[in-house]
């Protein structure tokens, strides 16, 4: 096998265990709404790692994390049987909830800033973090399409939803007035849907 | 207001996704949501296309004791009755956490100020995945009332009408469409309900579903239990 082959293949290997991956999810979160435990159980297994890492980032403290993972596997208890193909990729719901949980939590703990705290600093920032994202599929789209954007839109668009910050807290993150944040984030997008719809 | 012109419905929708809207705009698009099939819609589509984003946050370890905590908790509340599975195509939504309290207080105040002899059930009503009391249910041995908490009101030429979804069986049944008042009383209580069944409201043409069976999207809905 040439290396261009050895390289395809990988792509196409990875491509199938994520297809994999997402459909069992859509199949796990099926039989939660049919009420297992077992399934609930399993999905807590695959993915309290990665929503207890969006929720600690938002939150930034462990045990308001952990609160909130909490929260949202009740919910996904309960509302697992309102999940439906139309709500989309099983990932994308699981972290939909998971987030408005975390965003639920800052509004009523406070933001605890621990900047001390190397695993929840400011990575984030850096000029090239969107070349961060995963090369598949959905991605390749929104990383093509964030680049389009000037860098305060872009900056703003990702602060935003990967540490869960508010128009004020982003303003002063960034150090720029409220107003240009709204309408940087308004204009980011706009920008965003035309191109991820064209 | 919710915009009505696409490009800015989705910006809102957008914002509403990032989560980096006040208080007030949240509250206003978490209450439109029921009822605004393009703003769900819309919704929806920020979450999935957003969602690579969340690749850029390490995992991390929860406390070993999280699942038991999630455990104990699932033990107490079961999932919603498989005849919700009905409503699957409503796109049915995350609540907000803000609910709680105004359920327990509209709850209290009911209970207080009207008792009702006998064996009795009751039944808050929210819109789907929110927790806001809406309206709230009860019945006994004089029948049933639901009335308003909030004085929703059905889009004009349409009108409210509520089923009852018996755990048992595959197919709502109609209580009656909800008059312009916001309070519909039986006088016979229907034998679906009971602990455990469901209440749920729909929005279907004035006058009330034409098939027997809800038509349009389901805008409140609740559970049954003994009061």
């Amino acid at each position: 096998m040439d290396l261009r082959a050895a390289s395809r293949h990988t792509v196409l290997r990875h491509m199938d265990s994520q297809t994999t991956e997402l459909s069992s999810l859509g199949v796990l979160i099926e039989a939660v709404g049919r009420g297992s435990q077992i399934a609930l159980k399993r999905l807590y297994e695959l993915e309290s790692r990665r929503l207890y890492g969006i929720a600690l980032r938002i939150v930034r403290r462990p045990d308001i994390a952990a609160d909130v993972l909490q929260e949202a596997f009740v919910q996904i208890w309960q509302n697992a049987a309102a999940f439906s193909a139309e709500r989309g990729a099983a990932a994308a719901w699981l972290t939909g909830i998971v987030r408005f949980r975390a965003l639920d939590a800052v509004r009523k703990h406070g933001r605890e800033v621990l900047t001390d705290d190397p695993t929840l600093g400011d990575a984030v920032l850096e000029p090239d973090v969107i070349e961060k994202i995963d090369a598949a599929a959905e991605a390749g789209a929104l990383t093509r399409c964030l680049k389009l954007l000037d860098n305060e839109q872009q900056r703003c668009i990702v602060l935003a939803f990967v540490e869960g910050l508010s128009h004020s807290e982003i303003a002063e993150r960034v150090n720029a007035p409220l107003g240009s944040v709204k309408s940087w984030i308004r204009r980011g997008l706009l920008s965003l849907r035309r191109c991820l719809q064209s | 207001m919710i915009p009505e012109n696409p490009e800015d419905l989705h910006t809102l929708a957008g914002e509403y996704v990032l989560g980096v809207l006040d208080a007030t705009d949240e509250s206003e698009v978490a209450a439109a949501l029921a009822t605004n099939a393009d703003l769900r819609r819309a919704i929806t589509f920020w979450e999935q296309r957003l969602h690579p984003l969340s690749e850029l946050v390490s995992p991390a370890e929860p406390p070993p004791d999280a699942w038991q905590a999630i455990e104990a908790r699932i033990s107490q509340a079961a999932p919603k009755p498989p005849g919700l599975r009905f409503w699957d195509n409503l796109a049915l939504w995350r609540w907000s956490a803000a609910g709680f309290a105004a359920v327990a207080a509209a709850l209290a105040l009911w209970i207080v100020v009207t008792p009702v002899p006998g064996p009795s059930f009751v039944a808050v009503l929210h819109p789907p995945q929110q927790d806001q009391a809406a309206w709230v249910a009860t019945a006994g041995r004089q029948g049933l009332v639901v009335r308003t908490l909030t004085g929703a009101a059905p889009p004009s030429d349409r009108a409210f009408e509520l089923w009852a979804i018996d755990p048992a069986m595959t197919r709502p049944r109609s209580l009656g469409v909800i008059p312009p008042t916001g309070e519909l009383k039986l006088t016979t209580l229907p034998v679906e309900l009971r602990e455990g069944s469901t209440l749920a409201i729909s929005i279907e043409p004035a006058g009330g579903s034409p098939t027997q069976q809800p038509t349009g999207p389901v805008v409140f809905v609740g559970t049954v239990k003994a009061a």
